[in-house]
């Protein structure tokens, strides 16, 4: 039986870099065999949802409701089979669900899906709206008291939504200090790069001047990910902005950096070994 | 002050104090027209820490809810229905409906109750598009009791909901021990010769028009659907198979809300002739009460010239 790169108890650097390779086998195979899907948004998070997963939050599988876990909404929801991947690495499911993503009646759809999944904490997919449901879900902890943390991670393409500038500005007003974005920004959106189709400059500005405190990091590097995560997690008094310098299809490299990676067709046999063809002497396999 | 002499809207604050102080999950969430739903001062006063105002951002509203919802809290989501509805549809397709979080949107001034807001903010269809999205219940309570028995209801139900929020003060149709079943309609006249069926804002009038029939000898089975969805259909069928005709009206586009509803349910399963009283797709427009029920068609008299020509009475 095949299972994912066994970690050690303390983080080890050249173990995390075996698992993110078998992540992004595991990504791209599991959207090869569904015959389509959103690889570049999913490749460009494999540290940081692996990070988050593996260094930084705390959740237990075998209780994917305890109710003081700390919480993530992937608001780019299509970015779903990273999560799907530190999931199933998690122990919320089997691996053995990873191949049936969009298959008919499967419980792994090609958005997050909150209903279906074990441990995702919102059902996303409508772009804009999962910075506002984290608000509210930061915003329910304080409420009951609880101390988890809540993190979003959100697109880049995605900021164009204007309803991520509502909830950026109810967060700074609640002082909502429990909650961390980060944004994927890999610069690259259906139609082109964000430069061309709708600038974000001066992005980090713009989180600071809606009263959020903006860290930046390099979303492929363990280190700067994990101090930065952690970094956010103290500030006080207001929410935290990382906005995280990627690659979209990072480590995929007939995608990487392509805005076609974005949502990639695999109608054959042939597409299917041109897109698994990096993978050939990685050493990994699927934990399926 | 008599409690049937409230404002509707004054009845909603109150009973979501009641409903606080009976269980402090739940939640008022406005977008700026809080003193237009009656929320505040007296929630926002009562209490404040369950009280939550995003300013005008509906769509953030109702995420915001859904993410309440999500780690149990009940929030209820107050605009005008036009921003309740129409302009948040996808946030509460995504956010609420599809992704099942227990969100109470509640839509105020519904269709011509915006008065002197205009077209703009008359919402003619947002029964009609509530209706169509699959795990929504939607509601139109018509006076102070009920509307306290729907909100009551809606605080324990679990499910996603839709409810109309009348504004005004509302005649008083039912009492203290009014009771709220959102798979029954209620018999508010029974009758043999035309089923009535109306909801919300409009059963006063339909109730009216009723009356004034049986004066003039057209016996009237009056139906108050307070739940559009769950729809009673057993009452109406078993309504239609006596009186062979079925007028409907309600304060909305005749397309795809009550009518809409009542025809689908007879279509399939008793048909009989149906007349739809209400907005017949048309916009809204700043004017008074009567010049809307007059140019459309659908105030008293216009329901009983509706239910007298289907009685037979009139050429």
């Amino acid at each position: 039986m095949n299972t994912f790169v066994a970690t050690s108890p303390e983080f080890n650097q050249a173990e995390y870099d075996r698992l993110a390779a078998q992540f992004r086998y595991v990504i791209t195979d599991i959207i090869c065999r569904a015959g389509s899907g959103h690889l570049g948004g999913a490749l460009s998070l494999v540290e940081i949802v692996l990070t988050l997963y593996g260094r930084v939050m705390r959740v237990e599988p075998a209780n994917p409701k305890w109710a003081d876990r700390d919480r993530l909404v992937l608001s780019k929801g299509h970015a779903a089979p990273v999560l799907y991947a530190a999931l199933a690495w998690k122990g919320f499911f089997p691996a053995s669900w990873l191949p049936t993503m969009n298959a008919d009646g499967t419980r792994l759809p090609s958005h997050a899906d909150a209903r279906t999944v074990p441990g995702i904490d919102m059902t996303t997919g409508s772009l804009g709206q999962g910075l506002s449901a984290a608000c509210g879900i930061a915003l329910a902890g304080r409420m009951n008291g609880k101390t988890y943390r809540t993190f979003c991670i959100i697109g880049d393409g995605e900021s164009n939504e204007g309803q991520n500038w509502e909830a950026a500005m109810f967060a700074a007003h609640r002082k909502l200090d429990t909650l961390t974005a980060i944004c994927d920004y890999n610069q690259l959106q259906i139609d082109g790069t964000t430069h061309e189709v709708l600038e974000l400059e001066p992005l980090a500005d713009k989180w600071r001047s809606f009263g959020w405190e903006v860290f930046e990091m390099n979303g492929h590097d363990w280190d700067d990910i994990h101090h930065t995560i952690q970094r956010a997690a103290q500030v006080k008094g207001r929410p935290g902005m990382i906005i995280a310098h990627t690659v979209k299809s990072k480590g995929h490299p007939l995608t990487e950096n392509k805005p076609e990676s974005h949502n990639i067709k695999v109608p054959n046999e042939a597409a299917y070994r041109k897109y698994m063809a990096c993978f050939a002497d990685s050493g990994v396999t699927a934990p399926y | 002050m008599a409690y049937h002499e409230l404002e509707m809207r004054a009845v909603y604050g109150i009973t979501l104090n009641e409903l606080m102080d009976a269980d402090p999950n739940v939640v008022c969430v406005e977008a700026d027209l809080s003193k237009a739903s009656g929320t505040n001062p007296e929630v926002a006063k009562k209490h404040p820490a369950n009280f939550v105002n995003v300013g005008v951002a509906e769509a953030n509203m109702i995420s915001v809810g859904a993410g309440l919802a999500a780690e149990g809290k009940i929030p209820f989501c107050a605009s005008f229905t036009c921003f309740a509805s129409r302009r948040v549809y996808d946030q509460i397709t995504i956010s609420v409906a599809y992704a099942n979080n227990n969100v109470k949107v509640v839509g105020t001034a519904p269709g011509i109750t915006a008065g002197p807001n205009g077209g703009t903010h008359m919402c003619f269809q947002d029964l009609a598009i509530m209706r169509a999205m699959p795990n929504m219940h939607v509601y139109s309570p018509c006076d102070v009791y009920e509307l306290r028995a729907v909100l009551r209801h809606m605080a324990r139900s679990g499910k996603p909901t839709y409810m109309q929020l009348i504004r005004p003060k509302m005649p008083k149709l039912f009492d203290d021990g009014c009771a709220f079943d959102p798979e029954r309609a209620v018999v508010l006249r029974p009758g043999t010769q035309v089923t009535l069926v109306s909801t919300g804002y409009m059963t006063p009038f339909a109730l009216d028009a009723a009356k004034n029939l049986a004066t003039a000898g057209v016996d009237v089975e009056l139906l108050h659907y307070p739940s559009v969805k769950p729809f009673d259909a057993a009452t109406l069928i078993a309504s239609a198979r006596k009186t062979g005709r079925v007028v409907t009206v309600e304060n909305q586009n005749i397309i795809g809300g009550l009518g809409g509803a009542v025809c689908e349910v007879l279509c399939e399963n008793h048909p009989v002739p149906v007349k739809r009283l209400g907005v017949p797709d048309r916009f809204g427009e700043v004017a008074t009460e009567k010049y809307l029920f007059d140019k459309h068609g659908f105030g008293t008299p216009h329901i009983v010239d509706a239910c007298r020509r289907m009685a037979g009475r009139c050429a």
